[in-house]
């Protein structure tokens, strides 16, 4: 984790500590929490060195698939301007493709999907809105980090072609900074409808084993995130 | 043992592998310590290959475009595995060892029930040796791995070959280097494994018809007898065996170059090799490698092969002499006292550069062996004489056991004296400066003489200039050499591609030459497929020395004999062998 990164968590952890306080002043202004429901698009720019092993030629590299999710969303309001979001949404399917050569040997390689995972990543960000509490229209931005874990990871049976046989993959857990900007629409008292834009920085190490030959690289995911929601304030 | 001085004869093959995978179940791991258990099944492929791929990527090169000339252009397409196995020491100790399985793939004749060819390799100095590399033409196996390829796994065998013990992963801190027994059983079980991937199952689908075929070059030559001679002894089957220009009569083989000064080509990488092998297995050479190595060389020498270095490193370093195997100073002679011993002292002597060029290339400063080691071979050999050398007697090695450790080390390795069951084809060249065919290849002929009456043995030499007339050994280098300066004498200023072609042209059209084709560049047969070869090799060596500012006719024939003996173990003959083998093989 880099010394920044703590930072930002130490950060983030304090205000949740204050959170409690926080919204109790703003009891009467409005409701302290919200609840958002909407869709996910996230794109991925996948940077990856070269996968390195044995018997790996040059070349072979990964790209992940862009997944669209459900998105859900918790919302503490501090007072008028601030907010604490814990941003997350059902762990999707993401669909690993082979990226390098057209083939390895005479097995397909380019575009084919080699392995599939989920990943599970919260983001705990602290969101700052605009104008005053009572303009419809508000835009905001956050700032926190990103909580990413991969899980069920699975080789298809073009992945398992191309690494030469049955394989495990391990993709390490990260944490990175993570930031959005968007704006709320206020409908009603309880309704509003969010648009946003966010970003994470996921960084994470691969290693597979394929009959003991480790092959190893360094990826960074960069997900982009577009979402529309609808928030309910309770 | 094969040359590390080659031009090449492979190609490249490319592959690989790689991408994401998953929590899906890997490889069964067996942990078992019982030799010939395959550790990982299924084994790692290391690249997959169909027939129209892989001859796309062997013909990328002209090397390569040569070899799917003589190995005929593949039917099968080949999945390269990459297995580990587990296997025994020199001591009888538990190790493991690595290897390739290369399966054929495609449809017919290429998959199903396929026969089992058990390829064994020749000398290798690096430790990082692994045949099933075929993705890394850097790898000191690449060549070999995309010969066997080519020769019989893209055209329906499927190949199983070791690295041996002490090569690649192997954690065997030393290789037993022409240890008959070890070896055989390492082959064995490296046999034993890959034929538990193919029960279990391969992508392939292949699967063993019953057919095995045992074929290996230089050492692997050995180690194919060898393993030929352990697998009829426990009763398994053999279907039938090439082993090619190897060192079958190792008792023989060493009292010629020790005992009677007469070192081959290479002997500064090989005579170590088995030293230091013998030593680990039996422990009775030396007491400190000072004992037998001169004080030059001796200093970490029991370790050096197989390590890190390349041969080129090996000798450019110094870390060993190129040539040097003896001591240009033999006892009695200068200031080197005499062994006490006028007839000793004679046979030690320095031969001449006529008489034997190759052996008198084997004595210099600095140099490898100490005359006290000679000394006492030679004492040894005149006490308990072989049956082979100095001349023909028995054409066995000694009944009784010679009181040198080294010497009796030998006689122990020694294939000489077996008989073969199944059907045997004993290939290479009559002018071979590394393994000598006429103690090594003749020795045998002259033991199996039944055997070939009966048509159970061939024995194919492969030299256009001998095809097994041992009277006309010694000729070719000469015989090319004049004739590529009799091109350029007679064209001097035609430029040194053209007189390179000329000189190729010339050797193939050459009345020794002609009759091992039936049409032009069309061999009929192995003799020709050396003869394109040597015409090859006479052509580049042409060029290039030229190239390099030659003038002079004599000194331009010598130069490309020189070329010919230097490419003549490696890839010379055994290219023309690997034909010979192939068809052999597809009589069965």
């Amino acid at each position: 984790m880099t010394q920044r990164t703590t930072s930002l968590f130490r950060r983030a952890s304090a205000i949740l500590l204050l959170a409690g306080c926080a919204a109790a002043h703003a009891d009467d202004a409005a409701p302290a929490n919200e609840v958002r429901v909407g869709a996910y698009f996230v794109q991925y720019s996948t940077k990856a060195h070269d996968l390195s092993g044995p018997f790996t030629p040059d070349g072979i590299n990964l790209r992940v698939g862009n997944v669209t999710t459900t998105y859900l969303t918790y919302v503490r309001r501090l007072d008028d301007n601030w907010g604490l979001e814990l941003a997350g949404g059902i762990p999707p399917t993401a669909k690993t493709y082979g990226k390098g050569p057209a083939t390895v040997g005479s097995v397909p390689f380019n575009g084919q999907e080699v392995a599939t995972a989920k990943w599970f990543a919260p983001s705990l960000l602290l969101d700052y809105k605009f104008l005053d509490a009572s303009s419809p229209l508000r835009p905001y931005v956050g700032i926190g980090f990103n909580y990413t874990r991969f899980y069920k990871l699975d080789s298809t049976p073009a992945g398992d072609a191309a690494n030469g046989g049955p394989t495990r993959v391990r993709l390490s857990s990260s944490i990175g900074p993570a930031g959005t900007v968007g704006a709320s629409w206020q409908i009603t008292r309880e309704f509003n409808v969010i648009a946003a834009f966010s970003l994470a920085r996921v960084d994470s190490n691969y290693r597979s084993d394929t009959s003991g030959a480790i092959r190893t690289t360094s990826v960074r995911f960069n997900p982009r995130t577009e979402i529309v929601a609808l928030g309910y304030s309770f | 043992m094969r040359s590390t001085i080659a031009t090449g004869t492979a190609a490249l093959l490319a592959a690989g592998l790689t991408a994401c995978g998953g929590g899906s179940p890997g490889a069964t791991i067996n942990n078992s310590t019982t030799a010939g258990t395959l550790i990982e099944s299924p084994p790692l492929r290391v690249a997959s290959l169909n027939a129209a791929d892989l001859t796309s990527q062997l013909t990328a090169t002209s090397q390569g475009q040569q070899l799917v000339a003589l190995a005929g252009t593949p039917t099968c397409g080949v999945d390269f595995h990459y297995f580990h196995y587990q296997t025994v020491g020199g001591k009888g100790e538990s190790t493991t060892a690595s290897g390739a399985i290369m399966a054929p793939t495609g449809g017919t004749g290429c998959s199903g029930a396929r026969p089992i060819l058990v390829y064994t390799h020749g000398t290798a100095v690096t430790k990082g040796y692994n045949i099933a590399n075929i993705t890394d033409s850097t790898n000191e196996a690449w060549q070999e791995s995309a010969m066997i390829g080519a020769f019989f796994a893209a055209h329906g065998y499927i190949v199983v070959a070791s690295n041996y013990a002490g090569y690649d992963s192997s954690p065997l801190p030393y290789h037993p280097y022409l240890n008959a027994d070890q070896q055989s059983q390492d082959v064995i079980n490296a046999l034993k494994a890959a034929r538990t991937a193919l029960s279990d199952g391969l992508p392939s689908g292949d699967t063993d018809n019953g057919k095995l075929f045992i074929t290996g070059y230089s050492q692997g030559g050995h180690v194919a007898m060898a393993t030929h001679r352990a697998m009829e002894a426990a009763g398994m089957t053999v279907t039938a065996a090439a082993p090619m220009s190897g060192p079958y009569a190792m008792l023989a083989f060493g009292d010629a170059a020790i005992a009677y000064s007469s070192p081959g080509l290479g002997g500064t990488i090989y005579y170590p090799m088995i030293v230091n092998s013998y030593q680990q297995s039996y422990g009775n050479v030396y007491q400190a490698t000072t004992d037998v190595f001169s004080s030059t060389y001796a200093t970490g020498i029991d370790t050096l092969i197989p390590g890190q270095y390349t041969y080129t490193t090996l000798v450019t370093s110094g870390k060993l002499p190129q040539f040097a195997v003896f001591d240009v100073n033999t006892p009695g002679t200068g200031t080197e006292p005499s062994s006490g011993s006028p007839e000793l002292d004679a046979i030690l002597a320095q031969p001449s550069a006529a008489s034997n060029p190759i052996g008198n290339l084997g004595f210099g400063d600095p140099y490898l062996f100490t005359n006290s080691l000679r000394i006492a071979y030679a004492e040894d050999a005149l006490a308990t004489p072989d049956g082979f050398i100095p001349s023909p007697t028995t054409l066995l090695p000694p009944t009784t056991t010679p009181a040198l450790g080294i010497r009796a080390d030998l006689q122990k390795n020694d294939l000489r004296g077996w008989t073969p069951k199944a059907p045997v084809m004993l290939c290479g060249g009559m002018n071979d400066p590394e393994v000598f065919y006429t103690i090594n290849t003749l020795a045998m002929q002259a033991l199996w003489a039944p055997q070939i009456s009966a048509g159970l043995v061939n024995v194919v030499d492969v030299d256009p200039s001998t095809d097994g007339d041992p009277t006309k050994a010694g000729q070719l280098p000469t015989l090319v050499g004049t004739i590529a300066a009799g091109v350029y004498a007679s064209e001097p200023t035609a430029g040194a591609a053209k007189i390179s072609a000329d000189v190729q042209t010339a050797v193939l059209s050459n009345a020794a030459f002609s009759g091992f084709f039936s049409a032009p560049g069309v061999p009929n047969s192995p003799q020709g497929v050396m003869a394109l070869e040597v015409a090859s090799v006479a052509a580049q060596a042409t060029a290039l020395y030229l190239g390099q500012g030659v003038t002079d006719p004599a000194t331009l024939a010598a130069d490309v004999g020189n070329g010919l003996v230097a490419n003549y173990h490696f890839p010379l003959t055994q290219t023309a062998c690997e034909t010979a083998a192939q068809a052999y093989f597809a009589h069965f």
